[in-house]
């Protein structure tokens, strides 16, 4: 349920529910909720479905936002040693996109089920 | 109807009723919501159960629960191609690369019918099952990964396949070719014959070469691996190149078509192929991967061309030639991206978002894929190649500045890490296509 309402109402929720990216997020161009949906289920193939699964390589969902933009930006814009691939994949998207991905995977509950789940959940 | 549809349904009319009517228009743009009062939110059918399929129906799934979704494969346990070239070197079980529907069904509620699709009738948005049953549909999905060309490579049939595996489709062919090579004796050669482009995993061959001369080295010594190609180029090249000699030494040789590489005939009795210009190469194995076109059902439904693979729309991978019918993964031309698992799953998703878009009317998001392709020169020295996609004045692009392969010249701990997460991308992309838990 709460996938319809972000998608329905996604500039104005989207804000809302980041709180604390909030500020930051207005100054940046805004993506509807489906199309940083679209964008994240690209990260899914190697991090897992909703960037959940923890193995060689790491999980996403759950980790501050500004760490995941941070890391994201050096992989695009700085000689990184420590990738082996993630640099020849964030060239492939802009400085905002990579920040509204960053929002997206820290919202999501890392120990949460997926969205089935979400649907469980009282209504607000 | 299913678990979750039947609770989404409940909380989406609780969820209209806390709102108020009045307040939930405003919301959705005036655009007739989906499923409001268990209204008819779309019906697709998707077919073809491997990394596309599976994928499609999935996402199809978390974009709108209540979305009817009909998933046609007749394989209850796919196997997938990446890793099969570890069970052919003997790295791997047929298990550890088998995988199921449980997830799709229990967990998502797409309903999975274990039939093969026989035919479309896309005038009347219908799908013929093996069963005689048939499926109507709002939109069509197929993903029907690819066909061999049969006799397109003179004297190799299906009885042929029997002799000297192709192995390009995960199963019985992949355990028929690594009991071949098992029973082989020290002292012989694993011929392989290697196709023009485009065909499904364009670094597979030489992943498969490397891999069968990492058993070779370990329990056949005296033997060794020879590729006959019909290109002079290859994916990653440099990169398996420098691994071979690394690794391999001159087990492996590779002869390209300047050096009369293409093989026009094979004698699958005699273990035997003929190139352009008449030599002949005995095999103490034989593994032929033949030219390849899409997988059949999308001839019956009329979206193929001339080449045998079929145009699709760039933005939603909706066929050129044929209305509410989306097609992904190996079946399609979508060059600049490569024909490979990664690729499927990648289209899927955006099939997906558009696909519940047009049954709600709205514009299909945009289109973002990724493709990252891990091969295994040896167990632990893994390359890759990367790249990023979108549309670029009609056409799929790769994004300027992004993408590419792994270093050459790198050290052998940067291999080892690619082979660390060449294991990683696996398990999540069996995750992500079919829940599977490692």
């Amino acid at each position: 349920m709460k996938r319809f309402f972000r998608r329905a109402a996604a500039p104005v929720l989207g804000v809302l529910l980041f709180g604390g990216i909030a500020a930051k997020s207005l100054a940046e161009p805004s993506f509807s909720s489906e199309q940083v949906d679209l964008m994240a289920a690209a990260c899914a193939n190697c991090h897992g479905t909703d960037g959940r699964l923890v193995g060689s390589v790491p999980a996403l969902a759950g980790r501050p936002a500004e760490v995941l933009e941070a890391r994201l930006l050096a992989f695009k814009h700085e000689e990184q040693s420590d990738t082996t691939i993630m640099d020849r994949i964030a060239k492939g998207f802009t400085d905002e996109e990579l920040a509204a991905l960053a929002a997206h995977f820290a919202a999501i509950d890392p120990d949460g089920d997926d969205d089935s789940q979400a649907e469980q959940e009282p209504q607000e | 109807m299913t678990q979750h549809s039947q609770r989404s349904g409940i909380n989406r009319r609780q969820l209209i009723k806390g709102l108020g009517a009045a307040s939930l228009l405003p919301l959705v743009g005036g655009v007739t919501p989906f499923a409001i009062g268990g209204q008819h939110a779309g019906k697709v059918v998707v077919v073809g159960g491997g990394f596309g399929g599976a994928t499609a129906a999935k996402y199809l799934k978390r974009a709108n629960p209540a979305i009817e979704v009909i998933l046609v494969e007749p394989a209850e346990t796919f196997y997938t191609c990446p890793f099969s070239n570890l069970h052919l070197g003997g790295l791997r079980s047929m298990d550890e690369i088998a995988h199921g529907y449980d997830e799709l069904q229990d967990r998502y509620g797409v309903r999975v019918i274990h039939a093969r699709a026989e035919d479309v009738d896309a005038a009347a948005h219908k799908v013929t099952l093996s069963t005689g049953s048939e499926l109507d549909y709002d939109r069509l999905v197929l993903s029907p990964g690819i066909d061999i060309r049969w006799n397109a490579l003179e004297g190799y049939d299906e009885a042929a396949a029997e002799k000297a595996p192709h192995a390009w489709k995960a199963g019985s062919q992949t355990e028929k070719l690594r009991a071949q090579l098992e029973a082989m004796e020290d002292g012989g050669t694993f011929v392989m014959v290697a196709p023009e482009n485009p065909f499904r995993c364009p670094p597979g061959p030489y992943e498969r070469a490397s891999l069968v001369a990492n058993y070779l080295a370990q329990y056949k010594p005296k033997s060794k691996v020879l590729i006959l190609d019909a290109k002079d180029n290859f994916s990653k090249q440099g990169l398996f190149m420098e691994g071979w000699e690394q690794l391999y030494g001159d087990r492996i040789e590779w002869v390209g078509l300047s050096n009369d590489g293409r093989v026009t005939r094979v004698d699958a009795e005699r273990l035997e192929v003929e190139t352009e210009f008449g030599t002949v190469h005995k095999a103490d194995v034989l593994n032929v991967i033949p030219p390849q076109k899409a997988g059949w059902i999308a001839e019956r439904a009329g979206v193929t061309d001339d080449s045998g693979w079929v145009p699709v729309k760039p933005e939603t991978f909706e066929s050129q030639q044929v209305e509410d019918i989306y097609v992904i993964g190996d079946a399609t031309v979508a060059a600049p991206m490569p024909k490979s698992g990664f690729c499927a799953n990648a289209q899927a998703k955006v099939v997906a978002a558009a696909i519940a878009a047009s049954l709600e009317s709205r514009p299909a998001p945009e289109a973002y894929w990724t493709n990252t392709c891990y091969s295994l020169v040896g167990p632990e020295y893994g390359i890759s190649v990367a790249g990023v996609y979108r549309v670029v004045d009609g056409a799929i692009a790769e994004v300027e500045g992004s993408g590419g392969v792994s270093p050459t010249g790198a050290p052998s701990a940067t291999r080892a890490l690619e082979a660390q997460y060449a294991v990683g991308w696996y398990n999540a992309i069996c995750q992500d296509t079919w829940g599977t838990q490692t």
